[in-house]
């Protein structure tokens, strides 16, 4: 899957989740972009992101994403 | 061994002296053998050394076996095998009376005639840290974070490193093992930066905290003499006195760990200053929350359970209801949890458990309809004015959810409860005299410790102090070092009435 085709899917899924139709995620994006990116909302961020591409993250991997760039990473490397 | 007695000054000086004086690769030898006679020291028995061989030999050899089979089910069996010795051990040795109290209250309701005996459990100073600590070694292996540690003394270091056995904080196995075991050079810049934090955890303890304690103590040991405004400033004085103590207690862990080159979590960053409980537990006892959050909350947030009780509320309550319960019941689950944390009570699971659970609930549901009032009586929510209003507001939450932290019971929290809204009369010492012990300096003193408080808070958001006072040049450095020293013995507590070993956290 192109990187393109991942963000696009990405920004769907960060849209729905913090219901805000202006999120334009890229590699750099992180909790500090996003208002309402805080620690309960993470955990449902990366649910709907599983959901979305049909893999999981492990939970080492959910406490330790730093930005957007480094879920595209593990996202590519599982589908 | 109190952080402020002499002994662990002493204590302390031999460690770092003979640490930087070893040869590099030994220097982690220096820091196991100080560790083990400061686990030991207080408390040495055959029972004490079984309870600490359990909790290390569960570690490193089911670290070992869970490394080696990961996520087979040999390897998940090993996991669960290793957790479950080391909580069996703590629920053992500090929730036993939790489980008998309770056991007695179903007796009472359903009218029993049988109580049970509340027991006394020797145990370890630092048991809530160290299991905790390894509890999340074993998960990081079982994650695949980290490799088991193959040295078993290696494995006991940091276990039982000595500075964080008393207050914390929590450390990570992979954040902390190459500081704890590659041996460091004696930096002039890090004992200069390490030795002002320790002033400064000193000026914390021993003039502020131990200044307020002397009230705090007075007024709740004697209720029945005090009533009204007494019992209120009480409340609020305890606030202080436990941030001063358990921040000053982290202060000098973490300075005599900077002068040995260790680096460690920061637990507190300005909390006093925050605008919303849920700020205010992001900035106090921060190690504590990251463990919860990464071992307990977001494992029982992506559970299986919670994912279909998400979608099956999404269905029933609209999405954004919906998403919105499996969330609060992790909440309410990790609340009750970091309550029985603070020990095997149910003031500390009202105080520091349940109360703050509700806090962050109605603070959650609540902010929408807070928003619109803003926003229609045009409040600046900018302002200063408002800002203060904030913190003046978390304060006061924070204190109340603390008279159940400080009370004896749950009843005597209530009866504090009471005693506040009573009139404002006592036959115990007046406030003045209780501040001043009779001088007008002393009195002067105390109301400037109060502010102290608050500016040292506003200063360390602002940067970091030590490193603007490290700056500056040599007379000006040591001139304020000296200066800070010389705070300490004139202004600080000591004496009948003051016990240095009394730290609030050390229970835990």
């Amino acid at each position: 899957m192109e990187n393109k085709e991942i963000y696009e899917r990405l920004n769907n899924v960060f849209r729905d989740v913090f219901d805000d139709e202006s999120i334009t995620v890229n590699e750099n994006t992180t909790s500090d972009d996003i208002e309402d990116w805080d620690s309960l909302e993470h955990i449902n961020l990366v649910v709907a992101v599983e959901q979305e591409f049909g893999m999981k993250f492990n939970m080492n991997e959910v406490t330790t994403m730093k930005n957007v760039g480094e879920m595209v990473d593990i996202i590519k490397s599982r589908i | 061994m109190g952080l402020t007695s002499i002994i662990f000054a002493l204590f302390s000086i031999i460690v770092i002296v003979i640490y930087f004086i070893t040869p590099k690769r030994f220097k982690w030898m220096v820091l196991l053998i100080s560790s083990i006679f400061f686990l030991f020291y207080d408390n040495f028995s055959l029972y004490t050394i079984i309870q600490a061989l359990v909790v290390l030999l569960s570690s490193y050899i089911f670290g070992l076996l869970i490394d080696k089979y990961k996520t087979t089910k040999k390897g998940n069996l090993f996991f669960l095998l290793g957790i479950g010795i080391i909580l069996c051990l703590l629920l053992y040795l500090k929730y036993t009376n939790l489980f008998l109290t309770t056991l007695n209250h179903f007796c009472n309701l359903f009218n029993i005639n049988y109580t049970f005996n509340l027991v006394y459990r020797n145990s370890l100073i630092g048991i809530s840290y160290y299991s905790l600590i390894m509890i999340s070694y074993l998960v990081d292996i079982k994650r695949g974070t980290c490799k088991a540690q193959k040295n078993i003394f290696k494995c006991m270091l940091f276990m039982s490193y000595f500075p964080i056995l008393n207050s914390g904080p929590f450390i990570r196995y992979n954040d902390t093992k190459n500081d704890l075991y590659e041996g460091h050079k004696f930096n002039y810049y890090s004992f200069c930066s390490g030795l002002l934090r320790i002033c400064f955890g000193f000026v914390k303890i021993m003039v502020i905290s131990q200044r307020f304690a002397v009230i705090v103590d007075t007024i709740y040991g004697n209720l029945s003499s005090y009533s009204g405004i007494y019992i209120l400033i009480a409340v609020l004085l305890f606030t202080l006195q436990l941030y001063s103590n358990f921040s000053g207690s982290i202060d000098i862990i973490m300075g005599i760990s900077e002068i040995i080159g260790i680096k460690l979590p920061e637990n507190f960053t300005s909390p006093l200053l925050s605008k919303t409980i849920t700020e205010f537990w992001r900035n106090w006892h921060i190690t504590l929350g990251a463990w919860l959050k990464d071992y307990i909350f977001y494992p029982l947030l992506k559970s299986n359970f919670m994912q279909s009780l998400n979608v099956r509320c999404k269905k029933i309550f609209g999405k954004k209801i919906g998403k919105k319960i499996p969330l609060y019941l992790s909440m309410f689950i990790m609340w009750i949890l970091i309550g029985i944390w603070h020990g095997g009570a149910y003031t500390f699971i009202i105080g520091t458990g349940l109360l703050q659970f509700i806090y962050i609930f109605l603070e959650d549901i609540l902010q929408p309809v807070a928003l619109k009032i803003n926003n229609k009586l045009k409040i600046n929510t900018n302002s200063f004015i408002y800002r203060l209003y904030q913190n003046i507001r978390t304060y006061l939450l924070f204190s109340f959810s603390m008279i159940f932290f400080r009370a004896s019971s749950v009843s005597n929290a209530i009866q504090i409860i009471k005693s506040i809204f009573k009139n404002h009369v006592t036959t115990g010492n007046k406030l003045f005299d209780l501040a001043s012990k009779g001088g007008m300096l002393e009195f002067l003193i105390f109301i400037i410790a109060i502010f102290l408080v608050f500016i040292i808070e506003v200063l360390e958001k602002k940067g970091n102090v030590r490193e603007k006072i490290l700056k500056q040049n040599i007379v000006v450095r040591w001139f304020i070092i000296y200066a800070i020293l010389f705070l300490i013995i004139i202004f600080g507590c000591y004496g009948p009435g003051y016990d240095p070993a009394t730290f609030i956290y050390r229970q835990f």
